[in-house]
């Protein structure tokens, strides 16, 4: 292990960790002035914070192993009751975790500024400050719970504070036991917290002390009930569970407190011990009674441990819904998908693809080896074979598909990874800013690339900066203009088949054309007989271009020297293009249209003064053959027309200075991205073929035009047209001359 | 990364003990291993590019490859002849005859009008902190070893664009002009 | 090897570096798991010689996984180390009454672990 390498790994652990922690806070934040914050959640912050703690201290992260001591500590009072989860709290939590994440990014580049040493430190500060005072010492109503000695020494601090929580608000607690195979208990025991999860809190689960004999192995899960015995025994149908109630007595001096009829009153000594006994099994062991009248095994009384039965399976499976109220409503995710993850390097997963890249090119050849031989097939034999070889091409053909689309979709994570990052940052610009925002999320569930939802977060941070401190108005000009007091913004993403778009909107004031136009021409970016022809939305665009910076408005927020022009970059290197759309006093909105993948992509070859590359598919939305006669002249630019409206012109060879042949007729690609569209002329169509793009890699980024090269076999190498800044230079072309 | 090490030492290491599976595992944290002193020749691979006899340190030599067909990039500085693929691996191949001021136009070597590499022309791929990058040269003479005591400065009409040009190397009556490989690629 | 090393540690850094002190030892061989569960399915199959356990794990905790082992009259000889955090002395305690046989404070002090180890094993 090298140290880069242990720093790395350090870095990727971290940041899964930081990731957890982002989520669950985004969690508790949604319910926030609830006082009934899951204390799952909490528990899995704290567990987060501690694990943090341990990974910074081994690998020698100071500052992060102190700051992270800090907010265990906590997070460790939240969880065990001693502190109130109030806004004071969650701000810190979360102002911590921006703290982390500062700290990761220097020590992932090896940095550590005197400026976050001191922001961590303060940090660390507040979060020991933080403190409610502790709720007035009671009896321990844990004195109250009937549980054996030996079982309550196994608890865990937390686990104990749980259990006493349970006890204090009178919830029914169960021992459920389970015996399982040895070779696959954790995967029973999965499927049983799966059934228990939505009905209650699973407090402990206890490998049993009693040998399980060879093979077997036997669990007490200490469980506390949001329903009542019958829906927890019908819940548990088919599962080996057997239940046990824990008798716990009422509180003294207090009237025993009946939610429904005690059928046997007080408690026999004899109950109180062993506590009830309920088997949950899809028959009736036959040792057993007949089934008992329905009412018997109804909840007793806290205090009085009922007496169960085993009921036949078809009644005891009445719907748990009638009683399920109080239980959480959202599925929690299993155990068992937590083990079905496999973390994979991207870097093995392009790896593959690029095998599968070279798969297809053998299955390229493959196809025009079947072709041949069907045409050619002058003798019976031959010809009969290739059929044969041409149907086990297209067999070939579709399980390289199958493949190519699992490799993708393995790519494939949701962009609400980067959403709930943002989520956690509104809140904070909103409150540096002196605005007041309602911040909306939809189409999380969206899926794209890996690599483009890791490189959506700068250019979103910076839209959604933008909207706050541009684009929302302070709350007293808002009622001004009577607009509702708090202003809203949007991220919304949305799949449009090939691609996704992404929207950042805000209802705030719009964008001043006419100003943008006045910096434009200040600045020099337009001449002002340029500037005169424009429209409207060619004036917003304007905005986008480098050297353009409202600087007379921009506040420290978003005046950190990145304009839109750096946004539209990042994102042209995702094959991406931004667009804007604004209306004075109605709002703004960027939509950001992306590929769903960069990985393999379907290309259209073509070929242009003897040189081939390839055009991704997914920006190219028709083709024309078209004679040089029907290109025209506007403006001394040239355009062609197409079904009533005029679309712009580019030679390829022209643009790529390359020396052009004549043609008797050009194929025209036309390709279009948002708004826009254009005719790129080439000489040859050669036809489709899946490719796999290759970077082009460090020293040649700042080639134009071109977004990767891919190899078409036979060692050939060819470019790939990057569509979006073709389309951007055409664009550029005719705002110059024009 | 060094606390890395520190860490490790702090943790495990004691002077007198077989700590073989701990050093297996912190194996390359080192990173440096002591070099000894005295003056050693250092290897150099030396090739001609318009008949003059030119030499980089062997160490910045990642491999030599007969020239494969080299796809242009349009609108490209004219000294990037184009990108060849390696094995999968997409690399640029340059043609410092410009920076060195041999040559006026880059020779055509990429594209449908590329003339045919003559049969002792070779791409070395060398090595640099920008990433690795393909040079065309001529032809590969071999390794030479220079010691210390036979490099000298270069003369300063010999140093080219960029001072890529970093000294002289003279063994017996062969002189070598010494490239520095990153100064050569700087972009 | 002679001795087998069982380390339950959900962190992963965690669990390498214990492993790489346990196995700087002459003749020692580490197994470790993540988790509680993986250690439970691994205590039939291995005959170990000392058992390293975190307390704080996400399917069963550390004091539970003590308690199963010390009950069972397969295993309750085998000696077993806790590793805790500063400042969680409850746990710690009950890992000790539980019947664990040291306890190691994350991050650990230089050469603890590895005279604990040669302490319980037996080795010079």
């Amino acid at each position: 292990m090298t140290g880069t390498k242990a720093l790395a790994e350090f870095v990727a652990e971290a940041t899964e960790i930081l990731d957890a922690l982002g989520r669950d806070l985004l969690a508790l934040d949604e319910v926030r002035g609830r006082d009934d914050a899951d204390p799952e959640r909490v528990n899995g912050l704290f567990r987060a914070a501690h694990s943090l703690k341990g990974l910074a201290g081994l690998f020698g992260q100071e500052r992060i192993a102190r700051l992270a001591n800090g907010a265990e500590d906590l997070l460790d009072r939240l969880r065990l009751g001693r502190l109130r989860l109030d806004d004071a709290v969650l701000d810190s939590l979360v102002d911590a975790l921006d703290t982390f994440q500062s700290l990761l990014a220097e020590a992932s580049r090896g940095e550590e500024t005197d400026g976050l040493s001191r922001r961590a430190e303060d940090m660390a500060t507040r979060l020991a400050r933080l403190g409610s005072p502790p709720r007035a010492a009671e009896e321990d109503p844990l004195e109250r719970l009937e549980l054996d000695p030996q079982v309550r020494a196994v608890f865990t601090e937390y686990e104990e504070h749980r259990l006493r929580e349970n006890v204090r608000r009178e919830v029914s607690l169960w021992r459920v036991r389970a015996a399982f195979d040895l070779s696959d208990f954790d995967q029973g025991l999965a499927d049983l917290n799966a059934r228990l999860k939505p009905l209650g809190e699973i407090i402990s689960t206890l490998p049993s002390a009693r040998p399980g004999g060879v093979n077997g192995i036997a669990f007490d899960l200490i469980f506390g009930a949001q329903v009542n015995g019958d829906a927890l025994t019908s819940g548990l149908l088919g599962t080996p569970a057997e239940l046990f109630q824990l008798p716990v007595r009422p509180v003294v001096g207090a009237m025993p407190v009946a939610t429904a009829a005690s059928p046997e009153g007080a408690p026999s000594p004899k109950a109180r011990r062993g506590g009830g006994r309920k088997k949950a099994a899809r028959a009736p062991p036959p040792s057993e009674e007949t089934a008992p009248p329905a009412g018997e095994g109804a909840p007793s009384a806290p205090g009085v441990p009922p007496r169960m039965r085993a009921v036949p399976a078809v009644e005891s499976a009445a719907p748990l819904a009638s009683d399920a109220g109080g239980a959480r409503p959202e599925a929690e995710p299993s155990l068992r998908s937590l083990t079905q993850t496999v973390r994979v390097d991207i870097g093995r997963l392009d790896g593959l693809i690029n095998m599968v890249g070279e798969l297809l090119l053998i299955k390229a050849n493959l196809q025009r080896l079947a072709e041949t031989t069907r045409q050619d097939g002058a003798i019976a034999v031959s010809k009969l074979f290739g059929q044969e070889l041409a149907r086990e091409t297209r067999q070939l053909e579709r399980k390289l598909e199958a493949l190519q689309e699992g490799l993708l979709e393995a790519r494939m994570v949701p962009v609400g990874q980067v959403f709930d990052k943002l989520a956690r940052l509104v809140r904070r610009i909103a409150r540096d800013a002196g605005k007041e925002i309602d911040f909306a999320i939809s189409g999380g569930e969206v899926e794209l690339d890996k690599l483009i939802v890791e490189e959506l977060s700068d250019p979103l941070m910076h839209l959604i900066r933008n909207a706050i401190d541009h684009g929302a108005e302070p709350p007293e000009a808002r009622l001004a203009a009577g607009k509702s007091r708090r202003a809203v913004v949007q991220l919304h993403a949305e799949q449009k088949g090939n691609h996704v778009v992404i929207s950042v909107s805000d209802d705030g004031s719009g964008i001043d054309e006419t100003g943008v136009r006045d910096v434009a021409l200040a600045r020099r970016l337009v001449t002002p007989a340029q500037a005169a022809e424009m429209s409207r939305r060619e004036l917003l665009n304007l905005i986008f271009l480098p050297g353009f910076s409202t600087r007379d408005r921009v506040s420290e927020l978003s005046g950190r020297g990145v304009g839109l022009d750096v946004v539209k970059n990042n994102l042209g290197n995702l094959s991406g293009i931004i667009d804007v759309w604004s209306e004075r006093g109605r709002g703004t909105a960027f939509h950001l249209t992306l590929p769903v993948t960069l990985a393999i992509i379907r290309a259209l070859v073509v070929g242009v003064s003897g040189r081939t590359y390839a055009v991704p598919l997914n920006s190219v939305l028709e083709i024309l053959a078209v004679r040089p006669e029907d290109i025209s002249t506007v403006e001394r630019r040239e355009v062609l027309d197409l079904r009533g409206q005029t679309l712009p012109f580019l030679r390829l060879a022209r643009l790529f200075h390359l020396p052009e042949r004549p043609v008797g007729r050009h194929f025209v690609v036309v390709v279009g991205l948002a708004q826009q569209r254009m005719g790129i002329a080439v000489d040859e169509l050669h036809g489709q073929q899946d490719i796999v793009t290759k970077p082009l890699g460090g020293r040649l980024r700042s080639v134009r035009g071109i977004s990767g090269a891919t190899d078409l076999g036979n060692r050939r190498t060819v470019l790939v047209l990057d569509v979006a800044e073709l389309l951007e230079e055409g664009i550029a072309q005719e705002r110059r001359r024009a | 990364m060094p606390r890395f090490d520190a860490l490790l030492d702090d943790f495990f290491y004691r002077p007198d003990e077989d700590v073989s599976g701990l050093v297996d595992f912190a194996a390359g944290s080192h990173g440096v291993t002591p070099q000894a002193v005295e003056e050693v020749p250092e290897e150099y691979l030396s090739f001609l590019l318009e008949d003059e006899c030119y030499a980089v340190p062997l160490l910045a030599v990642r491999e030599i490859c007969k020239v494969p067909p080299l796809t242009e990039i349009p609108r490209a500085e004219p000294w990037l002849l184009g990108v060849m693929n390696l094995r999968g691996e997409l690399l640029p191949v340059y043609d410092v005859k410009l920076r060195l001021r041999l040559a006026e136009v880059p020779a055509r070597v990429a594209g449908p009008e590329a003339l045919p590499a003559p049969r002792a022309a070779r791409i070395l791929v060398l090595k640099t902190e920008e990433g690795p990058a393909g040079v065309w040269v001529d032809s590969v003479q071999g390794v030479v070893r220079l010691k210390p005591s036979m490099l000298e400065a270069a003369p300063p009409g010999l140093r080219g664009e960029r001072d890529c040009v970093v000294g002289l190397g003279r063994r017996g009556a062969q002189l070598y002009i010494l490239l520095d490989p990153e100064l050569a690629l700087a972009s | 090897m002679r001795f087998k090393v069982l380390i339950v540690e959900d962190s992963k850094a965690s669990r390498e570096f214990i492993a790489a002190t346990v196995e700087a030892v002459d003749e020692v061989e580490a197994i470790s798991t993540s988790s509680g569960f993986e250690a439970l399915k691994l205590l039939p199959r291995h005959r170990f010689d000392l058992i390293i356990t975190d307390i704080n794990m996400p399917d069963i905790n550390g004091l539970e996984l003590i308690n199963f082992v010390k009950k069972n009259p397969n295993y309750r000889d085998v000696p077993l180390f806790i590793i805790t955090t500063e400042g969680r002395e409850q746990d710690r305690e009950r890992g000790m009454a539980l019947g664990a046989a040291e306890y190691l404070v994350k991050p650990f002090v230089a050469g603890s672990l590895e005279g604990l180890l040669r302490r319980y094993l037996k080795l010079p």
